[in-house]
């Protein structure tokens, strides 16, 4: 053979072919495209997946309720305590199985730290019990929890009960935080009571109003009555007057 | 005392309807206040006078059970003395109790009178502000009776009406108290006891009778019309016994004065006073 004569076919072929199989092979490790990946889809279950509600809606999404959920963001101080970022994942604060979740510097407070105005009512004050005789022990879940006990749905008989044999759910809507019948807002979460505080507010300071006047300008005006002035009664001839 | 002849005003029933109201009022509102300023020092040593807290809602509630029947009994012999066959006139008179419009210009010429600007109205049996009395105790019986019930028995209230109502029920039952001692031991007693026509005390409504000559000021109309009808003679009265009086003397003012007390201390600690 000469020199710088073509490669022979048979020697070219046997680079290509190895190169082939090269790329065959390496092929097979890639990782596969996203389609691929499962092993059943169908519109039905894409829809489940990414469409479908989650059952979370954000604030803008609800009508507003009565226990809003308050959320609050990372370094805010929220009445007492901060706000950890753990807290402000939490979306919605009545349906937590741990109502106090992510509050910094939880540990070793006290209920009524944080809760003052709930510790004054009538079964504590006067009946002396304790919180957690009603909220039960740590984790305190929050209220409309579905297993909470004080949960409206079961309150009256997990936790009313204890103490007020027969409990209905109509007793168990007593309010026992009361709110208080002055605030403006009651008018809003508890109208009659806001109303009734008013109606009998403006009847003691109605009666009161005229009736103490009166009284007193009469005790004042009659030390100083002339007998002359009182009409006596017609009819029989009088006595002297009387001093 | 034996030249001033007298002519009955209240008749043994009334007295003792009053003296009734006088007693389970006292025994309610002292063990009321107490309760309602348990909080302090001072309340709890009122309740603990009754035996302690539990002792003390037991009477509250008991007296007042009492307080209702007499209240229903009260209604009882009102409606029996009512002579129906003369029906409305038998109601609506001037020995009635049941206001008019002649109370409401008789309450204008008063205040004219209080400034010198006119006579003293010519009151007859009633006064409107004896009338307002009565009627102050009878509107507020009910409103007691119905909020105390449901405070007395919430388990049972709860069946009939929503159970947020007992709040509404212990806010009323607590504002009407205070509005009841409030008006009583201020205005009842300024009128019964601290004018000078009825200083030291208006005996009227424990002996019973009253003196004619001072009634000819008092209720001029009322001795007018008696006269003009010849009803005065029979309604001729004795003197109350001189025992009687010291009785009802010691009695009275043992009243007036834990009332003024009660005044005192809830003056004191209005800032503990929570209505709801």
């Amino acid at each position: 053979m000469e020199e710088g004569a073509p490669m022979k076919w048979w020697r070219f072929s046997r680079f290509v072919t190895l190169q082939v199989a090269l790329g065959l092979i390496l092929s097979a490790l890639l990782p596969a495209a996203a389609p691929a990946q499962e092993e059943v889809t169908s519109a039905i279950r894409r829809y489940k997946e990414r469409e479908a509600s989650t059952g979370y809606y954000e604030e803008h999404e609800v009508k507003p309720r009565r226990d809003r959920p308050f959320v609050g963001v990372p370094g805010v101080m929220r009445k007492l305590f901060p706000y950890s970022p753990k807290a402000a994942q939490v979306r919605s604060r009545t349906h937590l199985a741990d109502s106090h979740r992510g509050i910094q510097f939880y540990a070793m407070r006290r209920c009524d730290e944080c809760h003052v105005e709930e510790g004054k009512h009538g079964h504590t004050v006067r009946g002396n019990i304790t919180c957690r005789q009603c909220h039960g022990g740590e984790p305190i879940a929050s209220i409309n929890h579905y297993f909470s006990p004080l949960n409206p749905i079961r309150r009256h008989s997990y936790v009313c009960s204890k103490c007020h044999e027969g409990a209905s759910v109509s007793f168990a809507t007593f309010m026992v935080h009361e709110p208080k019948a002055g605030d403006p807002e009651t008018r809003k979460t508890f109208p009659l009571l806001y109303y009734a505080n008013w109606f009998m507010l403006l009847l003691l300071v109605g009666v009161f109003a005229f009736f103490i006047p009166h009284s007193v300008i009469w005790v004042v005006r009659e030390f100083i009555h002339k007998p002359e002035e009182k009409p006596h009664a017609e009819g029989k001839p009088q006595d002297e007057p009387r001093e | 005392m034996s030249r001033e002849s007298r002519i009955r005003r209240f008749s043994v029933v009334d007295r003792i309807f009053h003296l009734f109201v006088m007693v389970t009022f006292m025994l309610q509102a002292t063990t009321g206040v107490g309760r309602l300023l348990y909080t302090t020092q001072w309340g709890k040593g009122m309740v603990g006078l009754f035996g302690g807290y539990e002792s003390a809602t037991a009477i509250h509630s008991w007296v007042g059970i009492i307080m209702l029947i007499g209240f229903l009994v009260h209604i009882g012999y009102v409606l029996s003395k009512v002579d129906w066959k003369k029906f409305p006139h038998s109601l609506f008179n001037e020995d009635s109790l049941i206001p008019n419009l002649t109370d409401l210009k008789q309450m204008g010429q008063k205040i004219r009178w209080f400034f010198g600007l006119g006579p003293h109205p010519k009151v007859d049996r009633w006064g409107y502000w004896e009338k307002f009395d009565y009627w102050a105790v009878f509107w507020g019986m009910p409103l007691f009776a119905v909020t105390g019930l449901m405070l007395m028995y919430p388990v049972g209230a709860s069946s009939w009406v929503p159970g947020w109502t007992l709040n509404v029920a212990l806010l009323l039952h607590r504002a009407e108290a205070i509005l009841a001692i409030g008006y009583l031991f201020i205005v009842h007693f300024l009128v019964g006891h601290f004018r000078r026509e009825t200083f030291p005390m208006n005996e009227a409504i424990f002996a019973g009778s009253v003196v004619l000559e001072k009634e000819k000021e008092e209720k001029p109309a009322w001795i007018e019309r008696l006269e003009l009808e010849g009803k005065l003679a029979e309604r001729a009265a004795p003197p109350p016994a001189p025992w009687f009086r010291v009785v009802y003397f010691i009695f009275g003012y043992s009243v007036v004065i834990l009332g003024l007390y009660l005044l005192l201390i809830l003056f004191v600690y209005r800032g503990q006073i929570e209505w709801h």
